[in-house]
């Protein structure tokens, strides 16, 4: 049914691309063709392969915003918890292989600890929303974002202190996940690792995309976002569908902190920065809109890009926080805001 | 099949309905009539399970329903279409029919029912890839009876389906209606067009002030000297 709608509404598809959101997609991929020709690859490389990992970090964020409205800054913590994870599975592993050495091994094992971080981020989502979100849920709605915004941050003081107490502040940290010489792409050599991890973004997307149009949940969990006593009627499960939201949320932190552990060595505040980085993000796509922040977290990666390499790696932060200052003056429902309106926005 | 005994409900300090008794049978067309403010809208919002009743009974198919959530009470068969419609705006209008499906996981029976929508409503069929935010009032009305029928339930719960629209698109509502009755849905229709109602009505009720103050059959309601008196105009 949907395929025959698409060649039927082909006009107000070209329409859709002349719009403010395309249009600023367009712009920066000009931009990114423009500096790349210009100046080198590496623009467009280096924004590819973090801005994938954004989009999946602020995914997360808009998804459990516009699903649950919490506006949720433990999320950093689940990144954190990532890279923690995948160290700890990844280090002995690695030392093993250096006295065993084994090529096929050590292909696949980095992926072991990957995996074993979504999960245990997935794991942990589910445990918050049981022992806090779901709970305060039941007791009261009433200033709903206020607490909950306070709750997370809470739970991200209570996870930072906490991993501190147990696994100490040192860095924990690994220089690569695969010894192979990198690759050249036109001059640029890229490790594996970040084609790696670019792959990974990628092919989380769409199937995270998928997941969100064309399966039952993932359909029941958009109309949760946009009217909950709507989806109630319908027979949808709202304790589910938090609980399902919350750790998929979480499963992609973990994931985007376990596939950047070789840039990002863990230790208890590691999730702060890129905890900024997806609240930028949200804001600069609008609250909630998940489609909006995955365009939204190549979009930062790329200004990142740009100011580090023609301003200073200082100022990296100070760009987007005075885009972001422009961009809620102008059009406070940020860059994509129009397009997708959770409940609390009518 | 549906059974309310002694119910009261409200919201937290205020109490809107006092002592509700009614029932509907199997197959039966029941009206709930009366002025705003009454108590219809409330008293649907209990049996959907979005309000739970502090004191009084509610069964569904010979089955305590007071007290369950929403979401268990819809997969048990009654299906709300409430007067707001609580519509999905940024989806499209087949995706908001997919969803009103969601509990059917036979996928030729989701088929069934939406072609059985499409025809009753062939307006939704035009515009079924676009968004349900975009639809006029009318075609919101019908989305939302159509998403409501989607789960092939046994009872339904109709809030209203003719406030704000034109007589003519009143009329199309009222059909459909007819139609769904025809197919042996159960319904309990809470209307302020009181001519029209009763007409249609096996039965109805009248509430006033949070209390059930009349029932009878509709033709009989009809001729009924407070009935014709306070909302007939006669």
């Amino acid at each position: 049914m949907s395929a025959t709608g698409n060649v039927t509404q082909s006009i107000p598809f070209i329409r859709r691309m002349l719009s403010p959101t395309w249009i600023t997609i367009w712009l920066t991929v000009i931009v990114a063709i423009i500096v790349s020709v210009a100046k080198g690859p590496f623009a467009l490389v280096n924004s590819l392969v973090t801005g994938g990992m954004w989009a999946l970090m602020a995914a997360g964020l808009a998804l459990v915003f516009g699903v649950m409205n919490i506006p949720n800054f433990a999320h950093g913590e689940f990144f954190m918890i990532g890279t923690l994870v995948a160290y700890f599975v990844f280090n002995p592993i690695s030392k093993y292989l250096r006295q065993n050495p084994s090529p096929a091994f050590a292909a696949i094992a980095p992926f072991a600890g990957i995996i074993l971080a979504v999960v245990v981020g997935a794991l942990l989502g589910f445990v918050i929303e049981k022992i806090i979100f779901s709970q305060l849920r039941r007791r009261s709605k009433e200033q709903w974002v206020m607490n909950t915004f306070l709750l997370t941050a809470g739970v991200s003081v209570v996870m930072i202190n906490g991993t501190r107490l147990i696994w100490g502040t040192e860095f924990k940290g690994v220089t690569h996940y695969w010894d192979v010489d990198p690759l050249e792409f036109f001059g640029v050599n890229l490790s594996i690792d970040r084609i790696v991890v670019f792959v990974i973004a990628l092919i989380t997307i769409v199937a995270f995309w998928f997941f969100m149009q064309r399966t039952g949940i993932g359909r029941a969990m958009r109309a949760v976002a946009q009217d909950e006593v709507g989806a109630q009627m319908l027979g949808i499960d709202l304790d589910l569908v938090h609980m399902l939201t919350l750790s998929l949320s979480s499963a992609l932190a973990a994931l985007a902190g376990a596939s950047l552990l070789f840039m990002f060595p863990s230790y208890p505040t590691v999730g702060l920065k890129p905890l900024y980085v997806a609240w930028y993000v949200v804001i600069l796509a609008g609250l909630g809109n998940v489609q909006g922040a995955i365009a939204g977290g190549f979009i930062v990666a790329l200004l990142q890009t740009l100011t580090s390499y023609f301003i200073g790696v200082g100022w990296e932060d100070v760009v987007p926080t005075a885009l972001i200052i422009l961009i809620l003056l102008f059009k406070p429902s940020g860059l994509f805001g129009s397009e997708v309106k959770g409940v609390w926005e009518q | 099949m549906l059974e309310v005994k002694n119910v009261d409900a409200g919201y937290d300090f205020l109490q809107v309905i006092w002592d509700v008794t009614l029932h509907v049978a199997d197959g039966e067309f029941v009206a709930l009539i009366g002025p705003n403010g009454a108590g219809k809208t409330t008293t649907l919002r209990t049996i959907a399970g979005l309000l739970t009743p502090p004191r009084g009974q509610v069964r569904f198919q010979d089955r305590p329903i007071n007290g369950l959530p929403a979401h268990r009470i819809s997969r048990m068969g009654i299906s709300f279409v409430s007067e707001t419609l609580n519509l999905f705006p940024a989806m499209s209008v087949y995706e908001n029919l997919l969803l009103g499906a969601y509990t059917v996981h036979n996928k030729a029976a989701i088929q069934t029912n939406l072609s059985f929508v499409f025809d009753l409503f062939p307006r939704l069929h035009e515009r079924r890839n676009q968004l349900a935010g975009t639809l006029s009032g009318g075609e919101r009305k019908m989305l939302a009876i159509a998403r409501g029928m989607m789960s092939s339930p046994a009872l339904m719960l109709v809030d209203e389906p003719s406030l704000g629209l034109a007589p003519k698109l009143t009329l199309a509502v009222f059909a459909a209606l007819q139609a769904l009755r025809q197919r042996g849905v159960t319904i309990l229709l809470v209307e302020q067009n009181v001519n029209t109602t009763l007409h249609m009505a096996d039965r109805a009720y009248v509430i006033e002030q949070g209390r059930i103050v009349l029932e009878g059959q509709g033709t009989d309601l009809l001729n009924n000297v407070h009935v014709q008196k306070a909302y007939l105009g006669i």
